[in-house]
């Protein structure tokens, strides 16, 4: 009896015939085959990305590839007194939220216990951790260093505003068509459409201005038509928009030329705004 | 013949007073889950008490907990069809059975949350191969096609497709599938049960967030909790049918597997709270914890939810022998698990999202501490999320046959 059953158990464990050990290896020198073609070959759905990103110059992890322009800011906190225009003229212009502004300003303290405004629009990251959390690329980065929303895609899951270092993003929590923005027309008059409820939105340095601008052959960050809002409207200057690729605009030369910062640059997200500190230091 | 009118013999269950009021009470629990449901719907998410600063809750906590509990099917398939315990086989159905209404209650729950309901599909058609996000979503529309596909000859057993030859031949046919199934089950349940939690382990900005042992905490958990739901479950339908579901020793088994998962899943925790809070400690996340400890009860919930409830009851439940026969312990033990994974997934996304961002180079400013408390109306959708879950699995113990012993 036990015999018995000692051998039917043996006879179930291990039955590999001569075909199934050929069947395994052949399996096994395929898969050895198949992994190179299909993680790096011209099969991957990868090796097309990986390609370009060692190609881009600029290359930031997943982060951006940069063309001929890459659009960024700097701001003087040192020349910022708090009052809040750029705030309202982004309100304004891009028709957004009054209570959930996308452009913030704050008053802050240096260490010696100084008064400063901190104001912040999107910063723009080259390595943006809204993009890469994003599941349908509804936000992405665009040649030019801008980080900008499809709003007809996104589906609004709202893991970008957790991404995001800066809480820069705001979810359009209710439709908002109906309601009246206190800083319409003293502060601007809208130029873009209202975001649908349901989709995150967020600063776009005017993005529709710089496109229509360009197109016009002017020079956003120079010609004001083809500037950000709130850029134009800062009455001390604090605000600077231009081309960080082109070593003769404004931008670059204030890098250039003081000591600038980014926020929390410590996380890599490879920000395009700088910001040049308080005189006496932060 | 025998074969097909015995086994549903044994396992009527007439349409008695005590099913019609069950029935009765999942319907009250519909009604209240649809029109919330239908409100937000129409009204949007500005109705829930969730915020720029807190924009996940409630909703995102069922989910993840839906999922984690729902893993009992995978884990047990694997044990299996895989690890070939074939004696295992008689939970398989029932644990499917569970891990479909987990996850197709986690994929009612996401599409009430996400912002824009038309746009689920977007996920599968735009890719971000980047995106954590982006890959757990495809990984548990395929799981959830690999567990219907699991199911389906379950369903052609169902005396109402008596007459359909073609389709129960077809449904049988799919089961020859089913070692193939586990495997890939296996790797995409690893995959994004994981990734669920590499969701919030990735986010660089989040101090109690940021770390690696996210995802294998999720995972762990997940596989520890959910077959031990499984035996909560098979055990409860015994007292509730007044006969065997499944053998005794088959659950026996299970929780005793569960058990150790669960003591693997502590130890890792134990080490993740040394490393982070304190021989790694930075000063971010000692911020963090002590904002955290000061204005919510994370501490309690952590230690008497997460630790207590979720690992140390239901480990000596599910482990030491004399509680270990007794169902009534396991029942109590699964509960408790239950509980803690809830607490666990609860503490992760809402804690974390409590602890402020911080950005300002100065020294004043600081967000204010995040607050949120679920809405009536979120409340009522999770209504409406249990109230399907349970009458999934009542329909399907009352019409399918899930405790047949057949031969395959």
């Amino acid at each position: 009896m036990t015999t018995q059953k000692k051998k039917a158990k043996k006879k179930a464990v291990v039955e590999l015939t001569r075909g199934d050990v050929l069947k395994i290896a052949a399996a096994a020198a395929g898969s050895i085959i198949a992994a190179p073609l299909l993680t790096t070959g011209p099969l991957s759905p990868f090796g097309q990305l990986k390609q370009g990103q060692l190609e881009g110059e600029n290359y930031a992890g997943h982060g951006a590839q940069l063309g001929q322009h890459h659009w960024g800011m700097v701001v003087n906190l040192d020349q910022c007194i708090g009052c809040e225009y750029c705030m309202r003229a982004c309100t304004a212009t891009n028709d957004v939220n009054a209570e959930e502004p996308w452009n913030i300003v704050i008053p802050e303290k240096t260490s010696a216990g100084h008064t400063f405004f901190l104001s912040r629009p999107c910063l723009h990251c080259q390595n943006a951790p809204c993009v890469e959390v994003c599941p349908v690329k509804a936000t992405y980065h665009r040649e030019d260093g801008l980080v900008v929303m499809d709003y007809d895609r996104c589906i609004g899951c709202r893991y970008c505003q957790i991404a995001c270092p800066y809480d820069a993003r705001r979810f359009n929590w209710e439709d908002r068509s109906d309601e009246e923005n206190p800083y319409v027309p003293a502060w601007g008059t809208p130029e873009v459409e209202r975001r649908p409820r349901g989709v995150v939105e967020k600063c776009t340095f005017c993005i529709h201005r710089i496109d229509a601008g360009l197109e016009k052959g002017l020079k956003p960050g120079v010609d004001r038509e083809a500037t950000p809002a709130c850029v134009n409207i800062c009455p001390v200057g604090a605000r600077v928009f231009g081309d960080l690729n082109d070593p003769d605009s404004r931008v670059s030369q204030l890098i250039a030329s003081n000591p600038t910062f980014r926020l929390r640059d410590e996380l890599g997200t490879n920000a395009s705004v700088y910001y040049i500190p308080p005189r006496e230091g932060l | 013949m025998t074969t097909s009118t015995l086994p549903r013999k044994l396992f009527q269950l007439p349409f008695s007073r005590a099913f019609l009021l069950w029935m009765g009470f999942l319907a009250v629990l519909l009604v209240i889950g649809f029109y919330a449901a239908i409100q937000v719907l129409l009204k949007g998410l500005v109705i829930t008490n969730l915020s720029d600063a807190v924009p996940w809750g409630l909703w995102i906590t069922i989910d993840l907990s839906a999922i984690a509990l729902g893993a009992g099917a995978f884990t047990l398939s694997a044990i299996v069809y895989i690890f070939g315990i074939k004696r295992l086989q008689p939970v398989i159905r029932l644990a499917v059975l569970i891990g479909f209404a987990g996850y197709t209650s986690a994929m009612v729950t996401l599409l009430m949350d996400i912002g824009r309901p038309d746009r689920f599909w977007h996920p599968w058609v735009f890719w971000n191969v980047h995106s954590v996000l982006w890959e757990v979503t495809m990984c548990i529309t395929i799981y959830l096609l690999i567990l219907i596909t699991e199911f389906a000859p379950v369903i052609v057993d169902a005396k109402f497709f008596d007459g359909w030859t073609r389709l129960r031949a077809f449904g049988h046919a799919l089961h020859k599938f089913t070692p193939f199934l586990a495997v890939l089950g296996l790797v995409i349940s690893l995959l994004h049960q994981s990734s669920l939690g590499a969701t919030y382990g990735v986010i660089k900005s989040r101090p109690i967030w940021f770390k690696p042992s996210m995802p294998i905490m999720f995972v762990l958990s997940a596989i520890a909790a959910g077959p031990a739901v499984t035996v909560g479950v098979a055990y409860v339908l015994e007292w509730i049918l007044g006969r065997r579901t499944i053998p005794h020793d088959v659950l026996r088994i299970i929780t005793r597997f569960s058990g150790v998962g669960l003591l693997a899943y502590g130890y890792i925790k134990f080490w993740d709270m040394a490393a982070v809070t304190y021989y790694g400690s930075t000063p971010g996340v000692s911020k963090a914890f002590s904002l955290l400890q000061q204005h919510t009860p994370y501490t309690f919930s952590f230690w008497v939810g997460e630790v207590i409830l979720g690992i140390l009851v239901p480990a000596i439940l599910f482990l030491v022998p004399r509680f270990n026969k007794n169902p009534a312990a396991a029942v109590v033990g699964a509960l408790s698990a239950m509980i803690g994974i809830i607490v666990h997934r609860w503490n992760v996304t809402v804690g974390g999202l409590f602890v402020p961002l911080s950005y300002s180079p100065g020294t004043v400013f600081e967000l204010p501490i995040g607050s949120y408390t679920p809405a009536p109306i979120e409340w009522g959708v999770a209504v409406l999320v249990i109230g399907y879950a349970l009458t999934v699995i009542t329909l399907a113990v009352r019409f399918l046959p899930l405790f047949e012993k057949r031969e395959h």
